[in-house]
């Protein structure tokens, strides 16, 4: 019984861990895979679609549209730009891409651009792999997540796909309540009494993700 | 008199951990999250609509601010597991705890009003910075003082079962009538000291939403309408809190029934002070971990 109990605090401390702020930033995720001619993975395209309220937020912070005619100039999208995807090395943008079962090291964000539609800052920008990768049968994930869940991010279909090689799929997988549930079980169940969990990677149990295989 | 301790204390945590395995936390989280989304959609649309001078745009952001606080609530945080511990603990009365719900969410509101009137128009601090003051410091602040509340509920509980097994010695040897501490010896909330210090550490921390709001009205000239969004915030999140404080007295009166005569009573409110105090501690304290990684 009282191993139950403080297994449920356990369960609740995760939880803590994953979402210590609620969400307060609401992101539609786009993604895309961009292969190189010979046929590897070399980059990932991202593109983040803010909710209405931190478009606001951003246009006060970053004191946007001075002109107050709802469009954006350059030094606008210049300001979003840098601070969207100049992040400081320790932050990796929420992107974790899983490859044979380990975090695949990424690059910074190249050719960012940024477009506002319906009241909405989209910034898209493309992360290469830090080495091309050929991709096989076995499938690659990729997760889109804030460990600390104050953004939200909802993985939705691309509007303009990126092209894949004719042999490989990519197939967006949502977060399924009862599957994170049981998989955080099984993980606290798998402890023993003195162990304490690694909280680190609860955050992925509630992701989204993207599963892309080939051949 | 430690063997009764052995029999309730499993008893209530049992009924309390059943009561928890029931409740489908997940979707219900999801679900709040989702409409959390919608209202704050909702709010973006009616700050905009305020900015273009649309009267209506007043009430739209109010009802949204209201339910965004009430579905945000359900999120950690806003003092509702220092609300329901303490209601499980407290011998205060529905009324007077729902009187301190609303006070500190009010309170919230108002710690949100002071930031930004201060801050950003004296100080003009940026949002961005009033959002980082708030989740470095005083969100830590506010969890710490919310654990300690809960190691004062747990002292408080302690000290109770411990006056009481001396009483039952005491009984043994001399009189027939029994020491114990009175009633109102454990019962919490019941002075303004204990309820100024509920307060005060449910308000250290504004909600950073309100925060947001508060800066954006600004931004549009409409400083005193983003006060009144906030307090009207302020109530969803209480009209929240309520149902919990609400929860937290029903499963007291329900433990009290089955407590019998005086003893049985001073045994089951100590018991309830341990119970919301551990749970007070173990919630805020694993968020207080996460930020101090």
């Amino acid at each position: 019984m009282s191993h139950k109990f403080w297994g449920l605090i356990l369960v609740t401390m995760c939880l803590g861990g994953t979402a210590k702020a609620h969400p307060h930033v609401f992101v539609d995720a786009r993604t895309g895979f961009i292969f190189g001619t010979d046929g590897q993975l070399e980059a990932l395209r991202i593109s983040w679609t803010y909710d209405e309220f931190t478009t606001l937020i951003l246009f006060e912070s970053l004191n946007l549209d001075q002109d107050g005619n709802g469009q954006f100039n350059d030094a606008d999208r210049a300001a979003i730009i840098e601070g969207e995807t100049n992040w400081d090395s320790a932050y990796k943008g929420d992107v974790y891409l899983e490859f044979a079962g380990q975090d695949y090291p990424l690059g910074r964000p190249e050719a960012a651009a940024v477009t506002l539609n319906n009241n909405q800052v989209e910034v898209s920008f493309d992360l290469p792999l830090s080495q091309p990768v050929r991709i096989d049968t076995a499938p690659v994930f990729l997760r889109l997540y804030d460990p600390f869940f104050y953004f939200a991010y909802t993985i939705v279909p691309a509007i303009d796909p990126t092209d894949l090689p004719e042999d490989c799929q990519a197939q967006i997988v949502a977060f399924e309540p009862n599957a994170a549930e049981s998989a955080l079980q099984n993980k606290l169940a798998a402890l023993g009494r003195e162990d304490i969990p690694a909280v680190e990677n609860v955050g992925r149990l509630f992701s989204d993700e993207v599963q892309l295989t080939c051949g | 008199m430690w063997l009764r301790f052995g029999v309730i204390v499993p008893c209530i945590w049992a009924v309390g951990v059943a009561a928890w395995g029931i409740v489908p936390w997940f979707e219900i989280q999801r679900w709040a999250i989702g409409e959390q989304r919608t209202f704050q959609n909702v709010m973006a649309g009616a700050l905009r609509g305020i900015q273009a001078g649309d009267p209506q745009a007043v009430w739209t952001l109010c009802s949204a601010t209201a339910a965004y606080g009430f579905f945000h609530a359900l999120g950690p945080g806003h003092g509702k597991v220092l609300i329901g511990g303490a209601a499980l603990a407290s011998g205060a009365t529905l009324k007077r705890l729902s009187i301190l719900t609303f006070l500190s969410s009010l309170a919230q509101a108002a710690t949100a009003i002071l930031l930004v009137g201060g801050l950003y128009f004296i100080l003009q601090i940026g949002s961005a910075d009033l959002a980082d003051l708030t989740e470095t410091w005083l969100a830590p602040a506010s969890y710490a003082a919310i654990a300690a509340i809960g190691a004062v509920l747990i002292f408080r509980g302690v000290r109770s079962w411990h006056k009481i097994s001396q009483a039952k010695q005491a009984t043994h040897g001399c009189c027939s009538h029994a020491h114990g501490p009175s009633f109102n010896d454990v019962a919490t909330l019941t002075s303004t000291r204990d309820a100024v210090a509920l307060i005060a550490s449910i308000a250290i921390r504004p909600c950073t939403g309100a925060l947001f709001v508060l800066v954006i009205a600004a931004r549009f000239d409409a400083f005193a309408v983003g006060c009144l969004a906030v307090v009207t915030m302020g109530l969803g999140t209480a009209a929240f809190n309520l149902a919990v404080a609400t929860s937290g007295v029903v499963a007291r009166r329900l433990a009290g029934l089955v407590a019998r005569g005086h003893k049985g009573m001073q045994a089951i409110s100590a018991t309830l002070h341990l119970t919301g105090g551990v749970l007070i501690i173990a919630i805020s304290v694993g968020i207080l971990l996460s930020y101090l990684d």
